[in-house]
């Protein structure tokens, strides 16, 4: 199995070289180094959120309630600090709680009350969008202190900070599902949730923690959007499940579980985001754009199945 | 665990009861408004200093052929096609400027900063946008001045200082007055009425909305307001919100706004599938063209709006004076070619003209 994985990633790392040489090559714009940062920047809301996504979909799960977690906990950020005149930092911290607690309750309708994740997460999506909506009374919050656009806005070591964050959670999202007990228990769930459960795996505590999880990336994404943005809206996110379930795809991961790895996802995000802006920058407008994507994501997934079924898998 | 559920539901719950609202209508946003008096006459105009912002180190341009991307917010519906064309047509006219017009295929500030940020690093010489929210576009438009690009906006303002210059298409308390007026004209003093809007944080429906509320307050004031709802700038959507309002409220709507070039044709569409037309009436900001229909059945009677085309031509115009450095802090007046003289109000802001209203009279005049 593992090899089936490592071919995918192979194909996809070949797809995303060929796509950067032909991208430099269209516009003397793309590949400078200001620009690949900048892009960092703009990916990184994404990015985190597509990690957490990783392991729900690894499961066997999915997440369609993360744009409207992020819209929620920007909202609540704002709401904390103006109207409830909470300071800053505690507002941010608390924020950060909501989200988390968002996720955990996805969890606990999807383990509890085995409501398929998909309907459950599609209840939240408009419950959570429709919270957002209703404690912001659509009203913007705005006027944060300076100090708080270095999340989104500011750069350590040259570096745009977010990607930092970025960097980081990758790294420990690669760990955790590559290296430890409970990425095991991940892949074991969604290879087979009933033999993972018979075996003594943890499930219903694992799924707990990894939509929590996401439910805490989202979160975070959130205050890094705000930052980046300077203002908080009741709409942001929206249709952010989407661009993190292409990329989460795009990157080998199963949508039926039992496999994924971190490396695909942050190869599909890089894809992606590369498309969008190398294309935009050769004089390819929006519609174009996505037309290309659309294409890139069937012609990936058909190789994929190409390479399984040869395998005999 | 239950309880937990319950817990974390209720605490939710409970947070969405804490805000309160500031504007008398929902939609609209709590800057302070500025009605018009009742008939008509203009309030006297404040002298206010330049408060645009300046690109840093720009290289001259002027007489040169310079690049312009219009970046509106959206692009494939008919407004933004009519102001893509008005700066197409001043573009040519002009002979020095290579426009293009791209943006994201939803209302969606997201996307259109990435737009906006994309052209920034691709080298324009000139950025021309219709914001979707005024302050998250501001540290994008920023960034695009600190590069030496030419930033002029139209249709939807940002924070004045992330932009140099803006073509205001007609002030926000003419529009209002206009508004209300004319739905007063049609229900009557008393009548009832909602409101189709885009969302609720959209810069230019929340003004509207509380300058209407404030025009209603003041000079309409046994009008009532049933509601605001949010229809994106979505066909699908305002038709479905249009349908919801008629059979919610029954015999005691009365009149429906329109506060989109969407939601107007959707709301019209609504009251004819309903069979109402003529006791609902539909007043609204729409294009020409998407209202023809309703117009020519009777079933709309007044379609208020600036002309698209001359926005667009005007923005053009105006972003050309500033490359060449014609047009400086502190001007009073810009030319605007077959527009003439355009004034320069509220420090850095140029206005079209008052609003326009089209009806079965003059409807089939126009073609955009």
């Amino acid at each position: 199995m593992t090899g089936a994985l490592l071919r995918h990633e192979a194909v996809l790392a070949c797809l995303v070289c060929v796509a950067l040489a032909g991208l430099a090559f269209l516009s003397d714009r793309f590949f400078t180094t200001e620009n690949l940062l900048n892009q960092g920047r703009l990916m990184s809301e994404v990015g985190l959120v597509a990690l957490a996504m990783t392991f729900v979909i690894i499961t066997g799960g999915i997440d369609l309630s993360v744009g409207s977690i992020l819209g929620l906990s920007a909202i609540l950020l704002g709401v904390f600090w103006q109207n409830a005149g909470l300071p800053l930092e505690a507002a941010i911290v608390l924020a950060i709680a909501s989200g988390t607690l968002a996720g955990l309750v996805n969890g606990i309708i999807i383990t509890r009350f085995k409501v398929p994740p998909l309907i459950a997460t599609l209840a939240t999506l408009a419950l959570y969008r429709g919270l957002a909506e209703g404690i912001s009374q659509a009203r913007s919050v705005r006027g944060y202190p300076n100090w708080f656009f270095a999340f989104g806005q500011g750069e350590v070591l040259g570096i745009p900070f977010q990607l930092w964050v970025l960097a980081v959670a990758t790294v420990v999202c690669a760990v955790i599902l590559g290296l430890t007990p409970f990425g095991r228990a991940t892949y074991a769930i969604g290879a087979n949730e009933v033999a993972a459960r018979f075996s003594g795996i943890r499930v219903d505590a694992t799924k707990l923690w990894i939509y929590a999880g996401t439910g805490f990336l989202a979160a975070l994404a959130a205050v890094i959007f705000v930052s980046r943005v300077t203002t908080t809206r009741s709409d942001m996110g929206t249709g952010l499940e989407l661009d993190v379930i292409t990329g989460v795809v795009l990157g080998g991961t199963s949508i039926f579980g039992g496999r994924g790895t971190i490396i695909g996802t942050a190869l599909g995000l890089i894809l992606i985001q590369a498309l969008k802006n190398g294309l935009a920058l050769s004089g390819v407008k929006g519609d174009g754009t996505i037309v290309v994507i659309g294409i890139v994501l069937i012609i990936a997934i058909l190789v994929s199945a190409v390479i399984d079924r040869s395998r005999g898998g | 665990m239950m309880k937990l559920t319950m817990a974390a539901a209720l605490c939710l719950g409970l947070m969405s009861g804490t805000a309160v609202a500031a504007s008398a209508w929902t939609g609209g946003d709590d800057l302070p408004t500025n009605a018009l008096a009742c008939d008509g006459t203009a309030g006297a105009a404040q002298a206010k200093p330049y408060d645009g912002g300046e690109p840093a180190n720009p290289p001259d341009r002027a007489s040169k052929k310079i690049t312009v991307v219009d970046i509106p917010k959206l692009i494939g519906i008919g407004y933004f096609n009519a102001t893509s064309k008005g700066i197409q047509d001043a573009a040519t006219e002009l002979g020095n400027v290579d426009a293009k017009t791209d943006g994201p295929t939803k209302a969606n500030i997201d996307e259109q900063i990435t737009f906006i940020d994309n052209y920034i690093t691709s080298g324009v010489d000139g950025i021309l946008f219709a914001a979707n929210d005024p302050v998250a576009i501001a540290p994008v438009l920023k960034k695009a001045l600190s590069k030496g690009i030419n930033v002029v906006g139209y249709d939807a303002n940002s924070t004045p200082d992330a932009r140099q210059w803006f073509v205001n298409q007609a002030e926000f308390n003419g529009i209002a007055k206009a508004l209300i007026d004319n739905m007063a004209k049609e229900i009557g003093e008393e009548g009832a009425f909602a409101i189709v809007t885009s969302t609720f944080t959209t810069p230019n429906q929340a003004r509207w909305i509380a300058e209407m509320a404030a025009y209603a307050a003041a000079c309409h004031p046994k009008m009532k307001w049933l509601e605001t709802v949010e229809a994106q700038e979505d066909n699908n959507l305002s038709f479905n919100q249009a349908t919801t309002l008629i059979n919610k409220h029954g015999d005691e709507l009365k009149g429906i706004f329109g506060m989109t070039s969407v939601a107007t044709p959707a709301s019209a569409e609504a009251v004819t599938q309903a069979g109402k037309c003529g006791q609902i009436a539909v007043v609204g900001l729409a294009t020409p063209n998407a209202m023809k229909p309703y117009v020519e059945k009777d079933c709309v009677k007044s379609v208020v709006l600036w002309n698209p085309v001359d926005l667009g031509y005007a923005a053009m115009h105006v972003m050309r004076q500033v490359a060449d450095g014609a047009l400086k802090a502190g001007a009073t007046s810009v030319k605007a070619g077959k527009l003439g003289d355009l004034q320069v109000i509220n420090g850095s802001e140029i206005l079209l003209g008052p609003p326009f209203i089209f009806t079965k009279a003059n409807i089939g005049e126009f073609d955009f």
